[in-house]
């Protein structure tokens, strides 16, 4: 008998009338927003990275969409001189996973919202984090953290000194990995080393509430960082107030997944317990720099497929599922 | 199994037989009776918190994917595993070399000199990482144990073992001719437990820190 993985997971009926009604349930959430729905081809093109589903279509090599941001940053500086500022998406996207029993075709729910340069980024970036707060209780989730973070917190230090290619991807992937120690491993003779070792265990020291920004203090970069934490206290005043019952908002400063996009605040929601983010998003602002357009841009996606496998092994974790 | 009981997972063999006696007298204490028996989950003195004692190659696998919250595994396999898990600490003991080990009167310069050279091994990611550096080429012979025997035996013209003491090397007639790196034992995380349940999980590995602190 074959062993199949559920790389390509079919949806019975539960499953799939789960991701009907959720999918629904953002899209109509997004609207009442201002964002509108575009649709990008399920097929790309060019440049095909690796993790991608590939093929050729005659002589041309093309991949299923592998990500809505990407597909959506083509369709926008090809199409519109000017940007539309709210944008949803709704779909599958296909990408081979960096663990084995994760699926390949993944569906997802995700806004993003764009700006001309020069326009305030705060609100934008509270917009978003509103959004993403309103999320959990909209799908039934009894409790949900909402991880906050700054992609420059590590970006600019990094910067500073000097520190690019393989040398920062090594720092990068210990600080994932949250392990100090191989941050000074991976430094080891650096002239910053000792200064950024401290920044590591200063971001890695805390994973709390509000207070957890005070560990920038003891950082040797703490002054270099000054806008970076003026602008998270600011969004911890906007948001805390109307937080919602359940959720619980915590500052990671640690955070650098996707640090290679990101380049400003980041957010991720989590499910306790959950093996996985179900949502994540931040502010990327050099994607529409680098297609030719003056654009600034932010935006998250809920990742529906996580959520469906959440309801399906954790059931405690939601109110009365259908 | 309750999704409240919270599994640590600990290594059989050489750094298990390490690591129980440093816990005994606190909280994560193993009960003894379950550990003379053949149970392979054994509760711990805090209830809700049990050892699952597992093979160190299988470990990375159940801590990244949830099963266990936290685990205590060697360096050396988590370099060659690399799965997605959080590595919040080195613990400090375990210690070991990787090292090429050759029969005794074998360099290193004999062995670059081979037009084919064959390396048994349990560690080929890193066996490949070296030669890269070095601009070696090499047959890899994949090993999962006993590793020693292979170059006596013709398998192979040497080979890359983890050596604590040396004791097996000498007793086989090896010796060390290069050191490839260092292992010792990490505490390592689920990722999604540890950033979606901080306040349970930084307890126990505060812990699990502290007892390996206070024992040499």
């Amino acid at each position: 008998m074959p062993v199949r993985t559920p790389h390509f997971p079919d949806l019975l009926f539960n499953a799939a009338g789960r991701l009907r009604r959720w999918e629904d349930s953002l899209m109509g959430l997004l609207e009442t927003h201002g964002y509108r729905e575009l649709h990008p081809s399920l097929v790309m093109r060019d440049p095909v990275p690796a993790v991608a589903l590939r093929f050729f279509d005659g002589d041309d090599l093309v991949a299923l969409r592998w990500d809505f941001t990407t597909a959506l940053a083509g369709v926008l500086a090809r199409r519109f001189p000017t940007p539309p500022p709210r944008i949803s998406y709704a779909g599958a996207v296909f990408r081979r996973p960096a663990q084995p029993w994760e699926a390949v075709e993944r569906f997802e729910v995700g806004c993003e919202r764009i700006q001309t340069e020069g326009e305030s980024a705060d609100e934008a970036d509270l917009e978003l984090a509103k959004l993403l707060m309103a999320i959990p209780g909209l799908l039934g989730l009894k409790s949900a953290i909402l991880h906050m973070g700054n992609a420059a917190l590590v970006r600019r230090p990094l910067e500073a000194e000097g520190i690019f290619g393989e040398l920062a991807d090594a720092v990068v992937a210990a600080l994932s990995r949250r392990a100090p120690h191989r941050v000074k491993e991976a430094l080891d003779g650096h002239p910053s080393a000792a200064r950024l070792a401290a920044h590591a265990e200063a971001l890695l020291s805390e994973l709390d509430g509000p207070g957890t920004l005070g560990a920038l203090a003891s950082s040797p970069y703490s002054d270099l960082l000054q806008d970076e934490r003026l602008h998270m206290e600011k969004a911890l005043q906007a948001l805390l107030p109307i937080l919602p019952p359940n959720l619980e908002l915590r500052v990671d400063l640690a955070d650098v997944a996707g640090l290679g996009f990101y380049t400003g605040p980041t957010l991720r929601l989590w499910a306790p317990g959950a093996q996985q983010e179900l949502a994540s998003g931040g502010r990327y602002d050099r994607l529409f720099p680098g297609l030719g357009r003056p654009w600034q841009a932010a935006g998250f996606c809920v990742r529906l497929s996580r959520l469906l496998d959440l309801a399906a092994t954790r059931p405690d974790l939601f109110e009365a599922l259908q | 199994m309750s999704h409240q009981t919270l599994l640590i997972a600990f290594p059989k063999g050489r750094l298990g037989d390490e690591l129980v006696p440093k816990l005994a007298g606190t909280p994560l204490a193993l009960d003894t009776e379950a550990l003379k028996s053949r149970v392979l989950q054994i509760p711990t003195a805090t209830p809700g918190v049990a050892v699952l004692l597992l093979k160190g190659a299988d470990l990375p696998r159940y801590v990244a994917a949830g099963v266990a919250s936290l685990g205590i595994v060697g360096s050396d396999t988590l370099d060659e595993m690399d799965m997605d898990l959080l590595e919040l600490a080195d613990l400090g003991f375990g210690a070991c070399r990787l090292s090429l080990c050759a029969k005794a009167g074998v360099t290193l310069d004999a062995l670059r000199a081979k037009p084919h050279l064959r390396l048994a091994t349990k560690f080929p990611k890193a066996t490949e990482a070296w030669l890269a550096k070095e601009d070696l080429t090499a047959e890899l012979v994949p090993l999962s144990s006993s590793a020693e025997l292979a170059p006596l035996l013709g398998l192979a013209d040497a080979i890359v073992d983890l050596v604590q003491t040396g004791g097996t090397l000498k007793a086989h007639g090896l010796v060390e001719t290069a050191i490839l790196g260092r292992s010792s034992a990490r505490l390592v995380a689920a990722r999604g437990a540890y950033l979606s349940e901080p306040g349970r999980l930084r307890p126990l590995a505060e812990l699990l820190i502290e007892a390996f602190r206070r024992t040499p």
